[in-house]
């Protein structure tokens, strides 16, 4: 039984244990993207990398046997850099984005991939959940917003962009309009109370998402309606009064104490709003900044002064939206009001408060035609349909156009070993230069998918699939820079893995090997046939 | 089309069925449709154990297995760093350019000719090689790529009309100058695979043509390589009185006349009918006039003595007198005498002892002690143990090995045999690339007349006990030289290695113990044995015994295969032995221990060849590979060309190594086109050392090298080249051509311009048009008056 030492940390382990184990049972969580329990370690990321003292080594801990009085360094500044560095090495090869462009794009951050596929699996209840974990009025945005995620769609390169925008304001008001009305569940009252100086985008996004953490809300507006700038800057004819007093009614079923026609115009009202809650916060618009000024809080040109945390020069006061940067796009502002209740409930939970968190991505950047084919071929050939004004989507077109999405994101995102490691370890994927690999999707037609352009090179699942004995199996083919795993004898994949198939795509670390997201292929293909 | 499948049934037949089986049948399909169609991989799998994966992973794996039809005629560019530093790239594009390949194409439209680099020859003294079918033509340049395969077609379209008439007369001569019983002199003509590239075979022949014809009593005799390949062919004679003239560059014209100068014809109707011809073809100034006269030169002094003087010979003992196959020779130069003792008097323990203390350390690269792995292996507890001779010698300009083995097969057999005894094993393989067919062919051949004497087999020699050794072929991957992937790729798998520990010699092939040498160290052996291991360690420096062969190549005057001493200076090896650099230029640098080694700058050509000296300057002793350069080569194109290398042998399965020397090459790439940045010089040093310290194997681990050992001594060439500047003049990207006013206007340049880019102007100036000019040097090489220059590029 040896004993052996990691990051100082003693311990007896069974003969034949990996240092990986050992590592494990001292509760250190060392990376690795190519072993598996119970597979041979194939020692091919060398992303398990440890420093073994006596040789002054980096081996791989995963086929590295604890042998009586090795001492082995893991969390040290060295091996951090290494094990960053075989990331960015293998990120430097990756093709695909973790989160499709479109995610990018829009200021709200919202997963409008995901969106897309529940509308088009006519699951709208889902759909709906999707759009408002990020965006709290969609009803309203979906009339009046300009649309910053069809720029960023990725197949506006090849006829039009998908009209999320739409869909999502078909989900909304299919969601109006029904019975059984969408509510976030809250969390049980923490006893803060917010004060929220301002009634539109802004504040009523924060009032949503503040009220959802369990903390008590105060909002208090100017004027005689909630709204702001959504009444004030907008026509009836494209955005109808009843859509906004429907989805403020939304918000404040939520429960908040609101006070319209009070206008804070005193220094002295200000201090006692300030003196009775936890935190003030501060969404006024244009305005805010005299008050601001007024308050002993710092004004910079473009509104009220805040650190990326929406924190102003004085304690427990917040500003976002247009009190900060002047007038916006809505959706910029109904962005801010849900990073600014973020930021409030780490506040009020005493935690660190940290800026909202740009996601660890890979990203392909621009795709050339080939590329573009490929995408094109995992998605409905329909072309768009606009909508005239008060005009809706059908249930039918809804789900077509739904379907013209490229799925640009990665299946695997959230899942992806490569991708929650690379943010651990701060790897940046544009170390080695920008990508030269093609992106490819083999299989299509059947239901394993396989992007060359993601495989590690792990060899799980060649080993899974060795074991099928049905399987036409996995190999690798070719040699060093340009080996690639194929099915051997142009077969499918789905030949390939066989009745394996679940087993090598959960042990895929990245997302090269899945099955066809859509709910059936045919469907599409049905459609291809057609045009 | 459909493929006729009744050869595979066969061959599975003959070769067997189970999963190791799979590359010996991948290379009898191979040499039969000269391709691997498809049907018949699958068939394979129909009729053995070997899965598709398993076979479509190892056929792909190894470079010398095709997946298309080839051409009628296969054409090998060498690649290896002698061929590369001699121009071997302008060479590769000529050839490239004379048959009309598309981008991206390796066949021409007719299917008459493949071209295929490889990483190396072995023939580095005649560089820049190139191998046609079976022959090899070497100092090639772009301006005679055309003419050499018109030769090439020549005597195929010749070869064609004389099967068809008779094919029995070559064979016939040879007979008759066998039967000749009493022979009191000897001719000996080297034999190796560079001697016959420089046409060896043809005097061989001729050789035997005229002892007939003249009917004198000589023994002709082919030999091994006698390492002065700068002096090829070499033909020795051994008179009557036992005096040997020795004669340097022999063409088979000139035979008749060395033949004559020493050698009487026997009986008076031959002596008459000789001298009566001869007398006749004087007369009327036949072919062996003035021109053809030869002298032989002195081995006492002057460059063959300078050359052979500081050489020690052991692994190369006797080199130059004996005939490779000839076992009863091998036997009157002390051949198994010492496996004799081994099996007879001495025990495991006491071989071991012996290898111990001789100091031996392995001759393949890393130089570990070869003693401690013999005892290692001799003491693992197994009922069955291997032996491996590691005969897959990839590094580019490194021959050693190859020569060994087709110079002296007995040599390595015989320390093979003692090396499976002291440990306990029954059975050896030799892995031997597949570019080495002279040496598969002897050591084949070798093996064949060892177990008809009863010197391998059961009861070997007279004892009790049994070895068998057979050959493994490579086919084609300068990582099974690594011995965790050589162990693979014989198991019939695709040659990547795994970590250490288990060493092999814990558990190897198959999961036994097994003891893996390489083919210099093994054939140190039977001379440790015979004269003590004392004896051996009297050589050399404090921790670096015995002697070393290296091949000695490049930008030097006498290049060929040495053995010198432990100790040796670079110095004296580059001065003394090679003789310097060529007339006019700067000695440079030495690179040694080729992809995983670094370069030497002359400054420190003093440092003695030992093991730890060389690593200290940045360099390691490697296999033996030693290449000259001077000031015409370009350091960091050096560099990149090694890493090339690497990267290409890559196995692609570790992260560092697949990605990694990537994107170094990358860098280097953009350094010598002219399009680097700032920054890339530091990336380039991370990067470097990132790769050693993480990468798997040796491959990876080492592939930095000759990076680093540029970059610390040749730093200023990497600046330069930043700034735009190829100092050496070397970098394509960097530098274009310029026709200065010494041209005359002879139009020679114009004419063989490949690109059209010099306009032909006749007794006027002529001038390169940059944007046509293709950078292939021939106008340099062909103007009479030097007026083609080299200059920095103007514009990007």
């Amino acid at each position: 039984m040896p004993i052996i030492s990691i990051d100082d940390q003693t311990i007896d382990v069974a003969d034949g244990t990996s240092v990986l184990d050992a590592a494990a049972s001292l509760g250190i969580e060392i990376p690795t993207l190519c072993f598996l329990k119970g597979y041979l370690p194939s020692t091919s990321c060398q992303v398990c990398l440890v420093r073994d003292q006596a040789s002054r080594k980096l081996v791989p801990s995963c086929a590295t046997k604890a042998v009586e009085g090795m001492r082995i360094e893991s969390e040290t500044a060295e091996v951090h850099a290494a094990r960053r560095t075989a990331l960015e090495l293998l990120l430097s090869e990756h093709v695909g984005d973790c989160l499709a462009p479109c995610f990018f794009a829009c200021p709200a951050h919202m997963d409008i991939p995901l969106m897309l596929r529940q509308i088009g699996n006519n699951d709208l209840h889902a759909a709906i959940d999707t759009i408002k974990r990020d965006i709290a009025i969609p009803a309203i945005l979906g009339r009046i917003c300009t649309k910053p995620c069809e720029k960023g769609c990725r197949r506006s390169a090849a006829d039009n962009p998908v009209s999320a925008c739409e869909l999502k304001r078909y989900a909304a008001d299919q969601d109006l309009a029904s019975d059984n009305v969408y509510m976030p569940p809250c969390a049980a009252d923490t006893g803060k109370r917010v004060a929220i100086i301002g009634g539109g985008s802004t504040g009523l996004s924060a009032v949503y998402y503040l009220r959802q953490r369990g903390h008590a809300c105060r909002l208090i507006e100017a004027s005689s309606l909630l709204g702001g700038r959504l009444r004030r800057e907008t026509e009836e004819t494209t955005l109808p009064r009843d859509v906004i007093d429907a989805e403020i009614l939304q918000i404040l079923r939520l429960g908040v104490e609101v006070e319209t026609d009070h206008r804070i115009d005193s220094a002295a009202e200000f201090e006692s709003i300030v003196a009775s809650h936890d935190v003030v916060l501060l969404a006024a618009g244009v305005d805010a900044s005299v008050l601001a000024a007024e308050c002993s809080i710092a004004v910079a040109r473009r509104g009220v002064e805040v650190n990326d945390t929406f924190q102003t020069t004085r304690e427990k006061i917040f500003a976002a939206g247009g009190a900060t940067h002047g007038k916006a796009l809505f959706v910029r502002s109904a962005a801010d009001g849900k990073e600014v209740a973020n930021c409030i409930d780490q506040f009020l939970n005493g935690q660190v408060v940290t800026a909202p968190v740009k996601p660890f991505a890979s990203r392909m950047g621009r795709i050339a035609t080939e590329e573009m084919k490929q995408f094109l071929a995992g998605a409905m050939s329909v072309p768009v349909q606009t909508l005239q004004v008060a005009e809706e989507y059908t249930p039918e077109q809804s789900s077509d156009q739904s379907g013209r999405c490229l799925t640009c994101g990665c299946v695997a995102h959230g899942d992806c070993r490569l991708e929650n490691y690379a943010a651990r370890y701060g790897a940046d994927p544009n170390r080695f230069g920008s990508r030269q690999r093609v992106y490819e999707v083999i299989g299509r037609g059947g239901r394993v998918l396989f992007e060359p352009g993601k495989c590690i090179k792990c060899e799980l699942c060649i080993q899974i699939a060795a074991e099928s004995q049905d399987a036409l199996g996995l190999t690798f083919v070719g040699r060093g820079f340009n080996v690639q795993l194929a099915v051997p004898f142009g077969g499918t994949f789905d030949q390939g893995v066989g009745e394996l198939a679940e087993r090598c795509i959960t042990a895929c670390p990245t997302g090269a090997l899945y099955f066809d997201p859509r709910e059936s292929s045919e469907h599409i293909h049905g459609k291809h046939s057609q045009e | 089309m459909s493929v006729d499948l009744s050869f595979v049934d066969q061959c599975v037949a003959e070769i067997g069925d189970r999963p190791e089986a799979v590359i010996p049948l991948l290379q009898a399909i191979q040499s039969h449709y000269r391709y691997l169609p498809q049907a018949a991989l699958q068939r394979v799998c129909e009729l053995t154990e070997i899965t598709p994966a398993a076979i479509q992973g190892v056929s792909t794996f190894y470079t010398r297995f095709r997946h298309r039809p080839m051409g009628r005629h296969h054409i090998q560019v060498c690649r290896g760093t002698a061929c590369h530093v001699k121009g071997a790239g302008l060479v590769e594009e000529a050839i490239a350019l004379h048959l009309g390949l598309a981008a991206g194409e390796d066949t021409d439209p007719k299917q008459q000719f493949t071209i295929e680099p490889v990483a190396c020859l072995g023939c580095c003294t005649l560089a820049p090689v190139v191998q046609i079918d079976e022959d090899t033509y070497g100092r090639l340049s772009a301006l005679t790529v055309t003419p050499t395969i018109r030769e090439f077609e020549r005597r195929v379209r010749l070869q064609k009309s004389a099967k068809q008439s008779s094919n029995n007369n070559s064979a016939d001569t040879v007979t008759r100058a066998k039967e000749v019983i009493e022979k009191t002199g000897e001719i000996r003509v080297g034999l190796g695979s560079c001697c016959v590239a420089q046409g060896s075979g043809e005097v061989f022949k001729r050789v035997h043509e005229v002892v007939a014809a003249i009917g004198c009593n000589v023994e002709v005799k082919r030999v091994g390589c006698v390492g002065m390949c700068h002096q090829t062919p070499l033909l020795e004679a051994i008179r009557h009185d036992g005096s040997s003239r020795l004669y340097c560059h022999v063409q088979a014209e000139q035979v008749e006349e060395i033949v004559r100068q020493n050698f009487k014809p026997v009986g008076f109707a031959s002596r008459l009918r000789s001298s009566w011809t001869h007398w006749v073809a004087e007369l009327y100034g036949s072919e062996i006039g003035r021109d053809t006269a030869i002298e032989p030169v002195s081995a006492t002094t002057g460059p063959v003595s300078e050359f052979l003087g500081p050489q020690k010979r052991i692994a190369t003992q006797a080199s130059g007198d004996i005939d490779p196959l000839d076992i009863a020779e091998y036997q009157r130069h002390g051949g198994f005498v010492a496996l004799q003792r081994c099996l007879h008097e001495l025990s495991s323990d006491e071989v071991i002892a012996e290898i111990q203390q001789s100091g031996l350390r392995g001759r393949g690269g890393a130089g570990f002690p070869s003693g401690i792995k013999w005892a290692k292996v001799c003491s693992a507890l197994a009922d069955r143990k291997y032996v491996i001779c590691n005969g897959d010698e990839g590094d580019p300009g490194a021959f050693m090995d190859r020569m060994l083995l087709e110079s002296f097969p007995y040599r390595v057999i015989e320390g093979m045999a003692i090396a499976a005894i002291a440990v306990g094993a029954h059975q050896g393989y030799f892995y031997i690339r597949a570019e080495y067919p002279l040496a598969v062919q002897r050591i084949r051949l070798a093996l064949a007349q060892c177990h008809a004497k009863g010197m391998l087999g059961d009861a070997m020699m007279g004892s009790d006990y049994a070895l068998e050794l057979s050959i493994k072929e490579g086919a084609g991957a300068f990582i099974c030289g690594e011995e965790t992937a050589l162990i693979h790729s014989i198991e019939g798998g695709r040659g990547t290695p795994r970590i250490r520990p288990p060493f092999p010699a814990e558990s190897g092939l198959w999961e036994k113990p097994t003891l893996i040498n390489n083919v210099e160290t093994l054939s140190l052996v039977p001379w440790i044995l015979r004269h003590g291991g004392s004896e051996f360690a009297k050589l050399g420096t404090a921790t670096s015994k015995g002697t070393k062969v290296f091949a000695l190549a490049g930008k030097i005057r006498r290049g060929g295969l040495i053995e010198v001493p432990m100790g040796v200076t670079i110095r004296q090896i580059v001065d003394e032995i090679g003789g310097g650099v060529a007339d006019g230029r700067r000695f440079k640098a030495v690179q040694i221990g080729g992809p995983s080694g670094g370069c030497v700058p002359a400054v420190l050509a003093d440092t003695p060849v030992d093991y730890e000296a060389l690593r200290s300057v940045g360099a390691i002793m490697g296999s033996g590979g030693m290449v000259v350069l001077d000031d015409t080569d370009c350091m960091v194109d050096i560099a990149r060309y090694f890493l090339r290398f690497t990267q290409d042998q890559s196995c692609g399965k570790c992260t560092y190594c697949r990605i990694g020397t990537k994107r170094m090459l990358e860098i280097l790439d953009r350094i010598c086109e002219g399009t680097a940045k700032k920054g890339d010089l530091n990336a380039l040093e991370e990067l470097c050392h990132s790769v050693s310290a993480g990468s798997l194997c040796g491959l990876g681990k080492t592939a930095p090298n000759p990076v680093l050992s540029t970059l610390q001594y040749f730093r200023d060439e990497y600046e330069a080249h930043l700034n735009g500047h190829c100092p050496a003049g070397r970098c394509k990207g960097l530098i274009e051509y310029h026709i200065n006013d010494a041209c005359i206007g002879c139009t020679l340049c114009a004419q063989h311009c490949p690109v059209d880019a010099i306009p032909m102007v006749p007794y006027a100036k002529h001038v390169v048009d940059i944007d046509k000019c293709t950078t292939c040097d021939t106008c340099r090489v062909v103007c009479p008056e030097n007026a083609v220059q080299i200059v920095k590029r103007s514009k990007k």
